[in-house]
């Protein structure tokens, strides 16, 4: 399914009581100088239009950080239904959305997951175009316009959003209201047609990304691996942050009262050393080289497995959350394709200025402190 | 239960498992922690000894559960724990103080004991003292539950855990996840702050830089904290060296980390 319609932005306000009338809001507020998060509003003077990433991808709404699976009492352990709201997720960028596309066929693979489900079921995901900084790459990863399973997809045109239909839901919400949206003139397809090839233009940060399963393999070995893994902290930033990092613990949480307590799944990190620790203290990856290395193949290549996809969606939110400067995706990958590239370690060789991250907070190219500005 | 096998019948002082709650050297901030927290306990367990709370404690009886706050920095704690240990059935260090000796052991580490203690007490005093250790180095410590102060729901948890004979599940990740997970902007990237999250032991529920301050990590190290890299990047920032080693190892750590660490920032530098 995918109709068209436009409406204009003055009128926002009854577009957004008509996705309330769906559910609980939720969409990008500003939570600091630099950070968005996703929350849930009131109103739309409270969304940041022009968040680009969010402190944590919108999996948070389907994959819970902590949530309790099973429970016991003296009767026996019981399945714990999952809490379900009808919710609205607003201003999900492209890559969100591919990064959902992939959340959704972990989670609803053989056996699928009640849990994630029944609230990606309650969801309406509304899309919102935007324009690439120097952390974005999703074009190179390929998800860069909308193609997962999404509801409504706007596209900023001027003073109108072009609204893209994608699914009966999101028809049903638009047919509720039919004199508020218009269908597209063709000058408006034209503009939307514009923003889209803009928007093709304006990524500063790229890679060709055809051979990079074949490259990860050959670059195994790599000595980027050794520098940047011994700058790891090991402090999991990257994993939270990921749209498509899905690994989660299981606890037993006894409770004070007699013979009850729950099984809690919570999110955990490929980056903790206690993640791949087994029976007789055993570690499969050890050190942080090990760690990351297994981290930057998952998102790269993918695992050996029935999914076998590379799980990156060029979001860049691993690029802007690791303190140390090691999650840069786009300069690993050139490095790997022997191609022009700054790696923060490279710092070090060449006593360059600047802080080497690429960061673009602070005149990495002309600085020669190194300290951010 | 633990005294399940009593038979029924008997008071209710010896059916149900019992606990003593002890303080060593410290500020007693975990024996504030368990004592507003008592009541929630109270249905559970029997307290047979709480010195700082209760005038009547029981001495020489063995207990299920003993607490112990506080590091082991004068004679009469080491005598004390050994009596501790000797009669609990299950210790648990509580605090950071017990668990890795705190600031008496990590901020002091350059300072003599016998300086210490004649700048504080002067030097006719009659107080002995000890190096400040944490009880791990004396006794067999079954649980460490660290804090600065402790975390009341993770005390919970863990007195729950004993009470089924079980080991608790105690997080051992760093503060950067639960960070995170509250989606706070971070500190150290956004404002430079030395914010020691990366390398710090989670459970507090990434209460300083919620407020926009440094974790200064009072939990003490998380599971095998990536200290050097930590100084690394804080001596990018601009942080001298010299404050960053003692910024790292002002809450206590094991002597092995201090000692590795010191060495390879020396070789480094």
């Amino acid at each position: 399914m995918e109709r068209t319609a436009t409406f204009k932005k003055d009128q926002f306000e009854q577009f957004f009581c008509l996705l309330k009338s769906f559910g609980k809001v939720f969409a990008p507020v500003r939570v600091s100088e630099k950070s968005f998060s996703f929350k849930s509003i009131e109103s739309p003077s409270q969304i940041a239009f022009e968040a680009l990433r969010t402190i944590l991808p919108p999996k948070k709404f389907f994959f819970q950080q902590h949530e309790p699976i099973l429970s016991y009492d003296e009767n026996g352990i019981h399945e714990v239904k999952p809490e379900t709201q009808q919710q609205v997720i607003f201003g999900v960028h492209p890559c969100d959305l591919a990064g959902l596309g992939i959340m959704d066929k972990v989670y609803t693979a053989s056996p699928p997951d009640p849990h994630y489900i029944a609230r990606r079921q309650a969801t309406m995901l509304v899309g919102l175009s935007c324009m690439p900084d120097k952390h974005c790459f999703c074009k190179s990863m390929g998800t860069d316009s909308p193609t997962s399973d999404y509801d409504l997809f706007l596209t900023d045109i001027g003073d109108k959003y072009f609204v893209q239909i994608h699914s009966a839901n999101g028809l049903n919400l638009i047919e509720s209201m039919p004199d508020f949206f218009s269908r597209p003139e063709a000058q408006e397809d034209q503009t939307f047609k514009d923003f889209w090839t803009t928007r093709d233009k304006a990524f500063s940060s790229h890679f060709e990304s055809e051979n990079l399963p074949a490259i990860m393999d050959m670059e195994w070995n790599s000595q980027v691996w050794d520098d940047l893994g011994n700058r790891c902290l090991s402090c999991g930033n990257c994993t939270p942050v990921c749209p498509t990092c899905y690994c989660f613990d299981m606890v037993d949480v006894a409770s004070l009262h007699a013979n009850r307590g729950e099984r809690v799944r919570e999110w955990d990190s490929c980056q903790f050393v206690g993640f791949a620790k087994v029976a007789g203290d055993t570690n499969f990856r050890p050190g942080p080289v090990d760690r990351l290395k297994f981290w930057y193949r998952h998102k790269l290549h993918g695992f050996e497995d029935p999914h076998g996809l590379p799980t990156c969606v060029g979001c860049g939110r691993c690029t802007e959350s690791c303190p140390a400067g090691i999650d840069d995706i786009v300069n690993v990958v050139l490095r790997l394709q022997g191609k022009p590239s700054i790696l923060v370690t490279d710092k070090k060789k060449t006593q360059a200025g600047g802080c080497g991250t690429s960061c673009g907070d602070c005149q990495c190219d002309t600085a020669d402190g190194d300290q951010h500005a | 239960m633990l005294s399940s096998n009593m038979s029924k019948g008997q008071e209710r002082s010896q059916t149900i498992p019992s606990i003593a709650v002890h303080g060593l050297t410290g500020c007693a901030g975990e024996l504030l922690v368990i004592l507003e927290n008592l009541e929630q306990l109270i249905p559970y367990v029997r307290v047979a000894s709480f010195p700082f709370a209760q005038s009547s404690n029981e001495e020489d009886r063995p207990v299920d559960i003993a607490f112990v706050e506080g590091s082991v920095s004068q004679p009469h704690d080491l005598e004390r724990l050994l009596k501790i240990r000797a009669q609990a059935r299950w210790l648990v260090a509580v605090g950071n103080c017990a668990v890795w000796g705190c600031v008496q052991k990590g901020g002091c580490r350059n300072q003599s004991t016998v300086s210490l203690l004649h700048e504080t007490y002067g030097e006719d005093s009659p107080i002995e003292c000890l190096p400040a250790t944490p009880l791990q180095d004396h006794v067999r410590v079954d649980v460490k539950l660290s804090g600065c102060p402790i975390n009341a729901t993770q005390l919970l948890a863990v007195t729950a855990s004993l009470l089924r004979d079980h080991l608790p599940y105690i997080t051992s990740k760093p503060v950067c996840l639960e960070c995170k997970l509250r989606e706070n902007a971070c500190v150290l990237i956004e404002q430079n702050l030395p914010c020691l999250g990366p390398v710090t032991a989670g459970g507090c529920g990434a209460l300083c830089p919620t407020y926009g301050a440094a974790c200064y990590g009072c939990w003490g190290p998380c599971e095998q904290p990536q200290m050097e890299a930590m100084a690394t990047i804080l001596e990018e920032k601009g942080y001298d060296m010299q404050e960053v080693m003692s910024r790292l190892f002002a809450f206590g750590a094991p002597d092995e980390l201090f000692e590795r660490v010191k060495k390879n920032l020396t070789a480094k530098s």
